[in-house]
């Protein structure tokens, strides 16, 4: 029983000098981080310091991490499970940690609707979140340090294409001097106007539509005006040719303001939105030719 | 090494076939075609060089095609093979290095080496093969490998693994390559099909599709947000067609994601999908569902179709796919007046950002058409089509889109005994009413077009004349374009056509003076035997910048009004077996 007292004795003894001692946190988390929540570990996501002064006792200082997630109105929607933390070692000095570490997704026990959403997309409802976290002992019941960061979430849809819509034939005595294309904006819209540029590939004979997307040249990749959602393609193009210019697939990709491709929810990361096929008729001579392109 | 492979089983799969169909001395045929098509582009310009540069090349300045696609017969076995590929690196959407290993070039996209050798309810599928099993689970994509489709009695089965996309490595931005290769893994995929059909009857069965993409496939990897994915989609299908015309469409999906494998493994939030998928931290599994009915009667048409894709519903199959979304279709067809009227009609409605993972309201647009074409007489006939799409994304901002576009073409014919003559003529108006952040712009076009169609019904010639004339009205947007076109084809004999083209633009932004643009084109098909024809046109188009782009405005500084000339030819070889 003695033995049991002198060492709860000397681990209160322990705590009191941590206490002493100083840790300090500090969020620098993105104002705008990236919607999915696996991927915080990136650096862009920003970093959490850790900063531990010694107290007069020497050593590293174990600690746990205790996160907490609220929406706008300060509720919580998700909380870590502190008995599942991570046992973190602190070095005397700055630590730096992921922001993937700060929230914890692994031990993050969230609320129904909030939980059910992360499950089929990965992602959080767009809106304004706090991040709250407390760096706290082994067991949990001693505050060292906390802090709380406030961030917007919000994942881009990508334009839907309109004019000329998919399946659509356009006459060639039209097509062969313009086409006009037509797409929705950005969902939801940016500060800075993003960058839409037109780009269309011809399906060559024996191509399928998306072989053509995949692997041709564009015949035309051009940005749109700034901010504009139409494009007039002057096409100059011949319309007598059975083997030429007859059907196409066509896309917009979406650009912000340094050129990068929007990050969107594709699988294809490169911010061009579901492309469509458009066929020309009418041309001279193609006649029944027009069939050929098709699989 | 495992592609050598992959390749190798392939080859000596094909050889063994070849092989046992001649010791077998079968009965052999062959029929389709096989052919070479070149395109040679050359783009000349005035100023060169200038900053900014005014006009792109915009075709790979030389292309080269082949196609071999035949169908062998030996016996009973029926083996139709569809190759065609380019030696060129055309790709654009998909990466590729500055040169490609042999594994590579097979595996391209742009390219297809496909072959379906089949006896009885057997069929082995080997090489590229773009295999569509459903709307929910693969269809889109060309996918090298191999596989096979059985068919004893109702059952279907049908197998193949293969890899859709091949790996290359990141290159970083450096002269001579200014955009760097961004790199991708190898993806990995298989597709099974377990189900039961009466053909013309019913089909009712579930399909797999898995895709991995490899990390140890590149010794440079792509950097994020390129990351290796995973993916699983089982789906159930059900189709069904009546005796009285009822047709019935049900598909139910499911799909388990993996965003980035190199996320640590973890049971949250989804579990595992035992014994395909070991899930994530990065990984999600969401739905989706499509139904669809149509009833066909003697001159009517009527169908609707519904779906609903979830926010995290992806599949390898239909890569470009838009999820997050409700949207319901209905079309119809019938005729009317005697048989004289034709109408075609759809209208839909979608609803997307149903997760609000994009805002805080869902998204909904509107897609509605018709069609209506009404043949008076012998003489006299009229197109009328409307369309109109709308989209409204009420979030803090109030994005908002309208179109509608309305057309009417007239045609008019008659005919004395020597010739007949076509007038046609199409007005379209289209407006586009564009909402952001509360300031609405007005876009509008109108295009009229005017054709004349001669025929002479004893001589060998056909002309045709067409004019144009389109006006584009917008903020700071004054455009007009006037196009006069001419095309004429030539029966010089039974087997030499001859064809030519001439179109000349005026294209003017106010308050510039007009663009000049002539363009003409000539070719021919000459049947050189019976089996080979050639192919050839030539394309010329000269395009002369009014003050819409002054000289001064370049640098260095060119006096006159900047052009260019650009040229097309293109020939192709076709031989039928």
């Amino acid at each position: 029983m003695k033995r049991y007292n002198l060492t709860a004795a000397l681990g209160f003894f322990l705590i009191i000098q941590i206490a002493q001692s100083q840790i300090t946190v500090n969020l620098a988390l993105n104002s705008r981080p990236q919607p999915w929540l696996s991927q915080w570990v990136n650096p862009i996501n920003g970093q959490m310091i850790i900063t531990y002064m010694q107290g007069p006792v020497q050593g590293d200082a174990q600690v746990k991490l205790r996160t907490t997630l609220l929406d706008e109105s300060g509720s919580i929607i998700g909380a870590s499970n502190i008995n599942a933390s991570r046992v973190y070692t602190l070095k005397v000095g700055v630590n730096l940690f992921t922001m993937a570490d700060a929230l914890q997704l692994q031990n993050l026990v969230l609320s129904g609707k909030v939980q059910n959403t992360l499950q089929r997309t990965g992602r959080l409802i767009a809106g304004q979140y706090q991040l709250k976290v407390e760096v706290v002992n082994v067991s949990g019941d001693v505050v060292f340090a906390r802090q709380t960061h406030p961030f917007f979430i919000t994942s881009y849809q990508l334009p839907k294409l309109m004019v000329p819509a998919d399946g659509t034939e356009l006459d060639a005595r039209v097509a062969q001097s313009l086409i006009t294309f037509r797409w929705t904006g950005l969902i939801p819209n940016t500060s800075e106007l993003p960058t839409y540029r037109v780009q269309v590939f011809e399906i060559l004979p024996g191509q399928t539509p998306m072989q053509a997307f995949r692997g041709n040249y564009p015949i035309l990749d051009e940005p749109a005006l700034h901010g504009m959602t139409q494009y007039v393609w002057r096409t100059n193009l011949p319309m007598l040719d059975n083997t030429a210019n007859q059907k196409f697939i066509w896309t917009v990709q979406t650009l912000d303001m340094e050129g990068h491709p929007i990050p969107s929810n594709d699988m294809n990361i490169q911010g061009r939105s579901e492309p469509a096929v458009f066929t020309i008729i009418n041309q001279m001579g193609a006649g029944d030719k027009n069939k050929k392109n098709e699989d | 090494m495992k592609q050598l492979k992959q390749t190798a089983v392939i080859i000596i799969l094909l050889l063994g076939l070849q092989a046992n169909a001649q010791e077998k001395k079968y009965a052999f045929s062959i029929k389709g075609d096989m052919g070479i098509w070149y395109e040679g582009y050359g783009l000349d310009k005035n100023p060169n060089p200038a900053v900014p540069d005014f006009y792109s090349a915009r075709k790979p300045w030389n292309l080269v095609r082949y196609s071999f696609n035949p169908t062998f017969s030996v016996g009973k076995w029926e083996i139709p093979m569809n190759f065609n590929f380019s030696p060129m690196i055309t790709n654009f959407t998909t990466p590729a290095g500055t040169k490609q290993s042999v594994w590579q070039f097979l595996t391209n996209p742009a390219n297809n080496f496909g072959l379906r050798p089949k006896i009885g309810t057997t069929e082995l599928l080997l090489g590229t093969q773009t295999l569509k099993y459903s709307d929910l689970s693969t269809g889109d994509l060309g996918v090298f490998g191999y596989g096979l489709n059985l068919s004893p009695g109702k059952f279907r089965i049908k197998l193949f693994k293969g890899v859709s996309q091949s790996s290359v490595n990141y290159e970083a931005p450096t002269l001579p390559n200014p955009d760097g290769v961004i790199g991708a893994y190898q993806r990995k995929q298989w597709m099974a099909q377990l189900g039961l059909e009466k053909e013309g009857s019913y089909f009712t069965g579930f399909n797999f599709v898995k895709s991995i993409d490899k990390r140890n496939s590149v010794s440079s990897p792509p950097l994020s947000p390129i990351d290796p994915q995973e993916n699983m989609v089982v789906t159930f299908l059900t189709t069904a067609n009546s005796e009285n015309g009822w047709k019935y469409h049900m598909e139910l999906g499911q799909s388990f994601h993996t965003l980035n494998l190199n996320t640590p493994l973890s049971s949250v939030p989804v579990e595992d999908f035992k014994p395909f998928i070991d899930a994530h931290i990065s990984s999600s599994k969401d739905n989706a569902v499509l139904l669809g009915i149509a009833k066909k009667g003697q001159d009517w048409e009527i169908g609707t179709k519904f779906k609903y894709f979830g926010a995290g519903y992806f599949t390898a199959g239909y890569p470009f796919m838009n999820n997050d979304l409700i949207d319901y279709l209905i079309d119809a067809r019938f005729n009317a007046w005697k048989k004289k009227m034709n109408v075609v009609a759809s209208i839909g409605e979608r609803f997307g950002n149903l997760s609000r993972t994009s805002g805080p309201d869902k998204t909904r647009q509107i897609i509605a058409n018709v069609n209506v074409f009404t043949q008076f007489s012998d003489r006299l006939s009229l197109n009328l089509s409307f369309n109109n799409f709308g989209y409204n994304a009420p979030d803090l901002s109030g994005y908002k889109s309208v179109s509608n576009e309305l057309s009417v073409n007239p045609s008019y014919s008659w005919s004395s005994t020597k010739m007949s003559h076509l007038i046609s003529a199409t007005y379209t108006k289209s407006t586009y009413d564009e909402t952001i952040i509360f300031v609405t712009t007005h876009n509008n076009t109108q295009t009229a077009l005017l054709l004349y169609v001669p025929t002479f019904f004893d001589k060998k010639i056909s002309p045709d004349f067409s004019l144009m004339w389109f006006k584009n009205t917008a903020p700071s947007i004054d455009l007009t374009l006037v196009t006069a076109s001419s095309g004429m084809k030539w029966k010089v004999n039974q087997k030499f056509n001859l064809k030519g083209q001439l179109q000349y633009n005026l294209t003017t932004m106010k308050p510039f003076t007009a663009n000049k643009n002539l363009l003409a084109t000539a070719g021919y098909e000459w049947e050189i035997y019976k089996k080979l024809s050639w192919q050839f046109s030539m394309t010329a188009n000269v395009f002369k910048f009014g003050t819409e782009l002054p000289g001064n405005s370049l640098i260095p500084i060119y006096s006159g009004n900047p052009q260019y000339f650009e040229t097309t030819m293109r020939t192709g070889l076709l031989y039928k077996f």
